[in-house]
């Protein structure tokens, strides 16, 4: 068991160096111009902007800067951001952003799971019936129209039609519903198509026919059999969903204004904030690459069947 | 239980002369997965009806352009000309902040999308399906792949597309480049895990013991599955690339302001909602019945490409 | 042997709707089981043993239905039932089935243990407790082994063998009337399935059911069975005691069916095999179904479908040969020699 975690924890560390390391060489690519706003570039002159360059570290090769910010993360100093409330340390960012997508997040979690499953789950009773043709219409909704397109149009008319502030105020607990209602839309709806798919999987398999046989009615054999084994393939995507609820949602936070994460990233790489980016991105595929790995012991918990030693790679 | 006996002449009870050739008649039903698949797929008035709607709005929309006069950029000077309503001045979907009238937009940006979609779908089917077989077939490599789509799965989407779209100006191609990039591992992965098991099925390794030439076993056993995804997939890709360029118009990093297509229709015409609901309501309607009709038709045609549900 | 009759199927016709096309699977089967005995149903693939079995406890795949006939039981006719909450009073409780395959007849992500007990509580009217109990009394029946432990494992943990008996015990663990086999030895090895055969024996004596057997192994039916019924294309051609169908088969598909026993074989010759291939159940058939492959079928029968005519108070068979118009034909050398042989070994025991 142990020498399984360890071998695990090793390809991790491999792939989240790989990822970041990629990052950053993307990162060195963009334009040195992009550091500076435009009037700082026409104002400075060119040794002015050598110094601000260096100054900021990016006058160094590639290589040296690297082992500067690893250096760096090794000792929990993740770097100051360049573009964010000046020089801010990255740490102090996140901690004041976080708690905002976490909330939002773990609260739209909770819904789509609960909403989504049982869903789901009546959709695969009434397999072809009315409540499975009113679910496909919703997730078809959900799934092919872009979600900007949907986000927009519900908080339009919601907020006429309820009188509801059409952004995201603190002290307003009115003004949290909407935007954990529509950051759950979509998933609910991926909640509801899986474990109906996995349901209906399972429903055709032998010992659901054997067990027909026994003389268990349906919906017992639903709720002790097919239910239970279909959920299984689900939960191993639990813990990864959670841990990544503080990425937070760009369009959610960004139409209800919401001080979240979620629009940390794009604007970091907009402004060439090379600190920043790398800080997200090493947080984001370290959280992601843990999810997996809790996500695959779960499954071993749950599954009888599964022997860790010889767990295959990768995610399904 | 029948114990009459039923009316017979009584010459009738001479043996009869054995036919060795018609013994043999099996007659079962010849079964064509093609037409077995298109037969499910077609059950459907569902299916058709939306299938007929595909033809009919791309074919509109790669047609208009070429028919039509009315040029979606021309800006009108003159400032009544500016938010019109639909209806007999305006045009059929209304004209917008500059003037431009928005049903010849529409129809222009639905190509732009269109298009934009089609080449997604086919970089992306293609260098999966080749990635995926060779993944598949090739055992050495697994790993290498394996790490590869870990990694490409980590790297949050959105980090890797505002980055290409940075380093490489906001353009068509950029886009094709960006979503290519990360999406073809996902196919190669689908593809991989179907080669596999079909390579290892019992009835391929049947098939080779009876020195079947490979090219038929390839046509045969597996090309039929891998045709399937890639159809599917191909339809799939469709409403995922306009909702890409979408969320990349949003965040400004998507085709060139200037260029006519579905997302940055959408984009301004958010901007206009409130007093101009018209400006995005109709080239939503026209996005959304392009979305969800390419939606519904491939998760139909990838539920009919089942050979178990070809009853 | 000679108890009531408990069920008998009445020229069932059931019918599948395939492809856009309509399969007939039973053309009007007869059977009957009476009640303490081992009945085998033989036939080969395509032959409806199976659907016919699923009839009898109302699983037939959702595109099938009985088009006519009738299945008498207990004063009920089983093929009209449609609500499950009728079916919920037969299925486990009166009849039970077990199935082929052992591998996946079982829930991989519960115990055995439980899977037996949901049944004996919910069948019996017992609480947790007492259906545990009950449940490790039905493993040791079936001859497991530290039923204690084996309670708590999953059935990843049990070979083919053992599995089958766990789902032998969760068959018989509310100890049903009758207990229908579909071929379950036919997926175990021959030294498993002589136990497997044995177990179901024993059980049927200590819970006094009657067994129907489908099998497709005449080795088996010599084993197991009080009485057979062949079958072929979707009906039941011949149906007597074992002995009268090995030793006075009538119907010529039974003597191709003997004639085919590799036991039979004389050395230095070809073994014997029935011409041609079953027809399709797609089409209407016109007279006797085995007609076209009988080298030894007379002209009516490609004309009429031959009625049913008693051998003996126990035997029937479906075939004009046994019409007085009829000539004289021959069984086949082989199928003499069978009962030579048979005759013979019941002289010296």
């Amino acid at each position: 068991m142990l020498s399984y975690i360890l071998k695990r924890l090793g390809q991790s560390l491999i792939t989240v160096a790989i990822v970041i390391i990629t990052v950053f060489l993307l990162l060195r690519l963009m334009p040195k111009s992009g550091y500076f706003t435009r009037e700082d570039y026409v104002n400075m002159d060119e040794s002015a902007r050598t110094a601000y360059l260096r100054s900021l570290g990016v006058m160094d090769d590639p290589v040296t800067q690297f082992v500067r910010f690893a250096g760096g993360v090794a000792r929990g100093n993740w770097g100051r951001s360049i573009s964010v409330y000046p020089k801010s340390p990255v740490m102090t960012i996140i901690k004041e952003k976080a708690p905002y997508s976490l909330w939002f997040g773990l609260a739209a979690l909770v819904l789509s799971m609960g909403l989504g499953l049982t869903m789901g789950v009546l959709m695969a009773r009434h397999k072809d019936g009315v409540f499975d043709t009113f679910g496909t219409i919703y997730v078809t909704i959900v799934r092919a129209i872009p979600s900007l397109i949907w986000l927009f149009l519900i908080q339009q008319w919601v907020t006429g039609l309820l009188g509801w502030p059409m952004v995201f105020y603190e002290d307003r607990p009115v003004s949290w519903i909407l935007p954990t209602i529509s950051l759950a839309l979509t998933g609910i709806a991926w909640y509801a198509i899986w474990l109906r798919r996995f349901m209906v999987d399972e429903e055709n398999k032998d010992y659901v026919k054997f067990a027909t046989a026994k003389g268990i009615p349906r919906t017992r054999i639903m709720r002790k059999h097919v239910l239970r084994n279909a959920l299984v393939p689900l939960i191993q995507y639990f813990p990864q969903q959670v841990l990544l609820t503080i990425a937070g949602s760009l369009l959610i936070e960004s139409i209800y204004s919401i001080p979240g994460m979620g629009g940390l990233l794009v604007n970091a790489i907009r402004q060439q904030d090379n600190p920043l980016v790398q800080a997200l991105v090493l947080l984001y595929a370290v959280l992601g690459i843990v999810g997996v790995f809790l996500g695959d012991l779960l499954m071993a918990a749950v599954d009888p069947r599964i022997k860790l030693a010889g767990a295959q790679g990768g995610q399904e | 239980m029948k114990r009459e006996i039923p009316m017979v002449s009584d010459e009738l009870f001479r043996p009869a002369p054995f036919n060795e050739s018609e013994a043999e008649l099996t007659g079962y039903a010849r079964y064509s997965y093609w037409r077995s698949t298109f037969r499910t797929f077609l059950k459907s008035p569902v299916s058709i009806a939306l299938l007929a709607l595909i033809f009919v709005l791309t074919l509109f929309a790669f047609a208009y352009p070429v028919l039509s006069k009315t040029d979606p950029n021309a800006v009108a000077l003159d400032t009544s000309r500016w938010n019109i309503k639909p209806g007999s001045e305006g045009g059929i979907f209304g004209t917008d902040g500059l003037g431009r009238d928005i049903w010849a937009r529409t129809w222009y940006g639905t190509r732009t999308s269109l298009l934009l979609g089609f080449v997604i779908a086919l970089f992306d089917v293609g260098i999966g399906m080749i990635a995926g077989a060779l993944w598949g077939y090739v055992k050495r490599i697994d790993r290498i792949m394996t790490e590869l789509y870990n990694v490409l799965n980590n790297i949050p989407q959105t980090v890797f597309l505002v980055l290409l779209a940075y380093i490489m100006r906001p353009g068509f191609w950029t886009i094709v480049v960006a979503l290519c990039s990360t999406g073809w591992i996902s196919i190669a992965r689908f593809v991989r895990n179907k080669v596999m098991s079909i390579r290892d099925a019992e009835y391929n390794i049947a098939s080779r013991c009876l020195a079947t030439p490979l090219p038929r076993i390839i046509q045969k056993n597996v090309l039929p599955y891998l045709v399937s995804i890639l159809i599917m997939e191909a339809a799939l890709t469709i409403p995922y690339s306009i909702g890409a360029e979408v969320f990349l118009g949003f965040i400004g990093l998507g085709l060139p302001v200037e260029a006519v297509s579905l997302g940055n229709l959408v984009n301004q015409g958010k901007n206009t909602f409130m007093l101009y609901p018209y400006q995005l309501t109709w080239p939503t309607v026209v996005l959304a019945a392009i979305t969800i009709s390419f939606y519904i038709v491939g998760n139909r045609f990838a539920d009919a490409s089942d050979p178990r549900n070809h009853v | 042997m000679s108890g009531a009759l408990l069920l008998s199927a009445e020229d069932l016709v059931v019918q599948f709707s395939l492809r856009g096309r309509k399969l007939t699977a039973l053309r009007g089967a007869s059977l009957e089981l009476f009640e303490g005995e081992t009945l085998a149903v033989v036939g080969e693939s395509g032959s409806g043993k199976s659907v016919l079995a699923k009839t009898f406890l109302g699983m037939l795949d959702k595109n099938g239905t009985i088009t006519a006939g009738s299945i008498q039981y207990r004063g009920k006719d089983l093929a009209r039932l449609s609500r499950e909450r009728d079916w919920l009073e037969i299925r486990g409780k009166k009849i039970a089935m077990i199935f082929q395959d052992p591998m996946t007849a079982l829930n991989p992500l519960k115990t055995i243990g439980e899977q037996i007990r949901e049944v004996i509580e919910l069948h019996r009217g017992m609480d947790r407790r007492q259906s545990k109990t009950e449940t490790l009394k039905t493993l040791e029946a079936v001859g497991i082994q530290d039923p204690e432990r084996r309670y708590r494992q999953y059935p990843h943990e049990f070979s083919g063998g053992m599995r089958q008996r766990v789902v032998i015990a969760s068959a018989v663990a509310c100890k049903p009337e009758i207990l229908i086999c579909d071929e379950p030895t036919t997926a175990l090895d021959v030294t498993v399935q002589a136990q497997i055969l044995d177990l179901i024996k024993a059980l049927k004596a200590e819970y006094a059911m009657s067994v129907l057997f489908i099998t497709h192994d005449l080795g088996v039916v010599a084993n197991v069975a009080d009485r057979v019924a062949v079958m072929y294309a979707g009906q039941v051609v011949e149906q007597g005691t074992v002995d009268e169908i090995f030793t006075d088969p009538r119907a010529p598909y039974t003597w191709a069916l003997l004639a085919s026993l590799p036991q039979l074989g004389v050395k230095g010759e070809d073994l014997f095999a029935i011409k041609g291939t079953p027809p399709s159940l797609f089409k209407e058939i016109k007279g006797d179904a085995f007609a076209p492959r009988n080298p030894l079928a007379l002209e009516v029968d490609f004309v009429a479908e031959p009625p049913i005519f008693d051998v003996s108070p126990t035997h029937w068979a479906k075939t004009w040969l046994l019409d007085p118009r009829a000539p004289a034909i021959r069984p086949p050398d082989s199928v003499l020699r069978l009962r030579e042989k048979l005759l013979a070994e019941r002289k010296l025991s």
